[in-house]
């Protein structure tokens, strides 16, 4: 179920009305909103339902396993075996097919014929979301960070339905607190959330799906058909689309969150006014960034050791972190390139000193660039899509709505923030029948510019 | 990265006044009202096109009263007059050229009863021992169909983007020969081929199909005997005849591989059976391509299969659509035909 159709309207009015009806009532609220969440995912495929809730009770064994047990090393290969549990579904699901052609590949290479077979496995909806937040549960048990929370908190944690298919990739210890009591039905805010709803869905009907359709799409698809000035427009363009549609997405679930009494991480500020590498990471998918660096990055050893290991660590998380978002090789290459990035980042931090506008403009021109590998098809295509970056034609997509809207929105990221921030409070203070008529007339705007073929899927959901 | 800095979470920020759980309940309920009062129509219309399931019933519990409510009120007329520019659909149901629309010609003569007369083109001048006409050049290739027509569209776009070949990609996802409600293919192939006039037309659909049909006399034909068999040929020779341009143009017509499920096995073998029928009238014009025998011989579905002495998935997981190693195994079938018909390609 994506959350700009009819189908979602309909299912969260619904929802929404009854979470506040049944919040008093705990015990009844906590299995209402297990089913509704549970509903909500099985729109995709009710079987994934068993491995979403195959995944709950697996961390949940584990996590009171961990709890219980005193001995140190005992505790260590337990949480080993739970995230390894963890890591094997996803890797399953998700690397299995990508895995096998590979090395059946190589094996032919080296004339050994035992290929291992393959099987064409869909990947269910979100899987590496829940498969983090889950990891972020057990691990923080293990850490003390928090005690074992009952099973239903659990399924609920990992199902909640605003965050369960792409995030933000809320921390245990961030959700579990606030379902240990009711939420307050005098303190919602519901201002901010109707704000970051119709803002997302501005994002994501109007700009990303319409960027994509005009431009990015057919040029990705086919970068041998178009010159310079049409790869360069998509290039641009896809790095907004991203922005929009994934900024967009989060946008809608921390609003939805919002209304239901639930506050949600940030997970997006303004990614493109980054002077650095390091900053853009600090802005760009907040919540995967922290996870990154509390679980993969600081157990690696993080700066500590000296800079060659430090590099090493660097390299390691984001390698990975690319190979995160799915199973292939240009997602490993765009890893790779924030990760060289990164360290060289690290060499220079200090040596030299160049002006901000220069650090904006490589950081900027950087990040979109490597987006390119991320986006294509295939590397192959990645390499004609950059060939083509330099062969001399005329433009044929160049349209003004679709340049104006590229710069619009890497303009409105680098403009100050305080105006845009008085003028979002301001619409956040309006009486709730002015924000009610506000974004009925966004929604019927923006579903006008949805083609017959109903909206794109988000872009993370395949992730 | 350092993990001394601070998450932020979304109330950090300066936001506006906290209220209450009502007030939450209360916008969304006005939200919701105006827009049934507003979008009720659209509402109804949506439900209509969904696939049958839980879904769809919700949805049209809605719509209907909906748009009931929003027929009877001038609010929806005008919102849509003020929103119709933002569209990026033409209207592609009931017009012109659609498929409900009265015959004319041989089509007349046909539903009236008459014999249709065979004509030349209806020989394949391979099969006849002749050498085929070839056409000089092709300028532009339009690739169509439903979701099954990519990635096949952009793989042929590939292939020919350094034969100076424009290649039209006009996928239209959801659409089937059997559902017009979306978009009707009669209506659109007119459109297609008056806006595009492509030499040549490779045609993938039917991952969509199984409806039912209106059938002689208006009445509801179901899937998938021989009854909606015929009706489906129909349609597909109106469009066939249409891509074709009276022999200016070849039509590279796909057959669906089968899908793995059952059911959709017996939608597939129907459409299948179907398309054969459709294009005998204009056999030295209309090549169809057996994708069943490439992908599923024997009719087992396969997900996997040899590929240059590899075994390689050629399916996505869904069971139904050729993945991209799929695409260009029936993409190189589509070039070599495309190279039997224009000596550009030669």
């Amino acid at each position: 179920m994506v959350f700009p159709t009819v189908q979602f309207a309909v299912f969260f009015t619904i929802v929404l009305t009854l979470s506040w009806a049944l919040m008093p009532r705990q015990h009844i609220w906590k299995p209402f909103m297990l089913a509704a969440s549970y509903l909500f995912y099985s729109a995709a495929d009710p079987k994934f339902c068993i491995l979403l809730a195959g995944v709950t009770l697996g961390n949940q064994a584990a996590a009171h396993l961990v709890h219980r047990t005193e001995d140190e090393r005992l505790r260590k290969i337990i949480v080993g075996i739970a995230v390894a549990l963890d890591l094997g579904t996803l890797g399953v699901f998700k690397y299995y097919g990508f895995f096998a052609e590979e090395t059946n590949a190589l094996l032919d290479d080296v004339g050994l014929g035992l290929p291992l077979p393959l099987a064409s496995i869909a990947l269910p909806v979100g899987i590496s979301f829940i498969v983090f937040q889950a990891i972020s549960y057990t691990v923080d048990v293990h850490r003390r960070l928090l005690p074992p929370a009952k099973t239903i908190d659990v399924g609920l944690y990992l199902s909640f339905f605003p965050h369960l298919v792409a995030g933000p990739i809320v921390r245990a210890r961030e959700f579990l607190p606030q379902l240990e009591s009711a939420r307050d039905p005098r303190q919602v805010a519901v201002g901010a959330g109707v704000t970051l709803i119709v803002i997302g869905l501005v994002k994501k009907v109007a700009i990303a799906d319409y960027l994509a359709r005009s431009v990015v799409d057919p040029v990705f698809a086919v970068p041998q058909a178009y010159s310079a000035p049409d790869v360069v427009l998509a290039t641009y363009a896809y790095a907004v689309q991203i922005f929009c549609d994934f900024s967009g997405y989060t946008d809608i679930a921390i609003g939805l969150a919002l209304l239901m009494g639930f506050v949600f991480p940030q997970n997006f500020d303004r990614p493109y006014r980054a002077l650095s590498f390091r900053e853009f990471w600090r802005r760009w998918h907040i919540t995967l960034s922290r996870f990154l660096r509390d679980f993969l990055y600081i157990p690696l050893g993080g700066n500590r050791h000296g800079k060659l290991r430090q590099a090493r660590n660097l390299m390691i998380t984001m390698v990975l972190g690319g190979l995160w978002h799915g199973a292939a090789w240009g997602f490993v290459l765009w890893g790779f390139i924030h990760g060289a990035a990164l360290v060289i980042e690290n060499l220079f931090r200090g040596r030299i000193s160049p002006p901000a506008w220069l650090k904006w403009l490589l950081t900027f021109h950087l990040v979109v660039l490597a987006w390119i590998p991320f986006r294509a098809p295939d590397l192959t295509l990645a390499g004609d899509f950059i060939s083509r970056l330099v062969h001399p034609g005329t433009p044929t997509l160049w349209k003004v709505p679709v340049v104006a809207v590229v710069l619009l929105v890497i303009g409105l990221q680098l403009a100050p923030s305080k105006p845009m921030d008085a003028l979002r409070v301001r619409f956040e203070r309006l009486h709730p029948a002015a924000l009610a008529a506000t974004m009925a007339v966004v929604i019927v705007f923006v579903t006008a510019t949805v083609s017959s073929q109903g909206v794109p899927p988000f872009i993370y959901f395949q992730f | 990265m350092s993990s001394t800095q601070r998450d932020p979470f979304i109330l950090d920020r300066p936001t506006g006044r906290r209220l209450t759980a009502r007030d939450a309940i209360l916008c969304i309920g006005i939200t919701a009202a105006l827009l049934i009062v507003l979008k009720g129509g659209s509402i109804r219309s949506t439900g209509e096109k969904m696939d049958p399931g839980l879904e769809r019933t919700v949805v049209r519990a809605i719509g209907a009263p909906a748009g009931w409510l929003a027929d009877r009120l001038p609010l929806a007329d005008a919102v849509n007059s003020a929103t119709s520019w933002l569209s990026p659909d033409k209207k592609l149901t009931g017009g012109a050229g659609a498929f409900d629309a009265p015959p004319a010609g041989a089509g007349a003569a046909a539903v009236s009863g008459a014999t249709a007369p065979v004509t030349p083109d209806a020989f394949d001048p391979a099969a006849l021992g002749e050498k085929p006409k070839l056409l000089p050049k092709l300028g532009t290739l339009l690739v169509t169909g439903d979701s099954l027509a990519q990635p096949l569209d952009a793989e042929l776009a590939r292939d020919l983007a350094s034969k100076g070949v424009k290649t039209v990609r006009d996928a239209h996802l959801g659409t089937g020969i059997s559902k017009t409600d979306l978009v009707d293919w009669g209506q659109l192939s007119a459109l297609q081929v008056k806006q595009r006039k492509p030499d040549g037309v490779v045609m993938f659909m039917g991952a969509n199909e199984g409806f039912p049909m209106p059938g002689p006399g208006g009445k509801l034909v179901q899937c998938c005997g021989p009854n909606w068999a015929a009706i489906y040929a129909t349609r597909a020779r109106k469009m066939m005849d249409t891509y074709r341009r009276g022999g200016a143009a070849r039509v590279y017509w796909l057959t669906l591989p089968l899908p793995r499920d059952a059911a959709r096995q017996k939608i597939a073998r129907s459409v299948n059976a179907a398309i054969l029928v459709a294009a005998q009238p204009f056999r030295s014009q209309v090549r169809v391509l057996d994708m069943t025998a490439l992908f599923t011989p024997g009719g087992r579905y396969r997900a996997a299969m040899p590929i240059s002495g590899r075994n390689t998935i050629v399916r996505r997981p869904d069971g139904i659509h050729l993945n991209d190693a799929g695409a260009h195994l029936a993409a190189i079938d589509v070039m070599a035909r495309l190279r039997n018909d224009f000596q550009s390609l030669r």
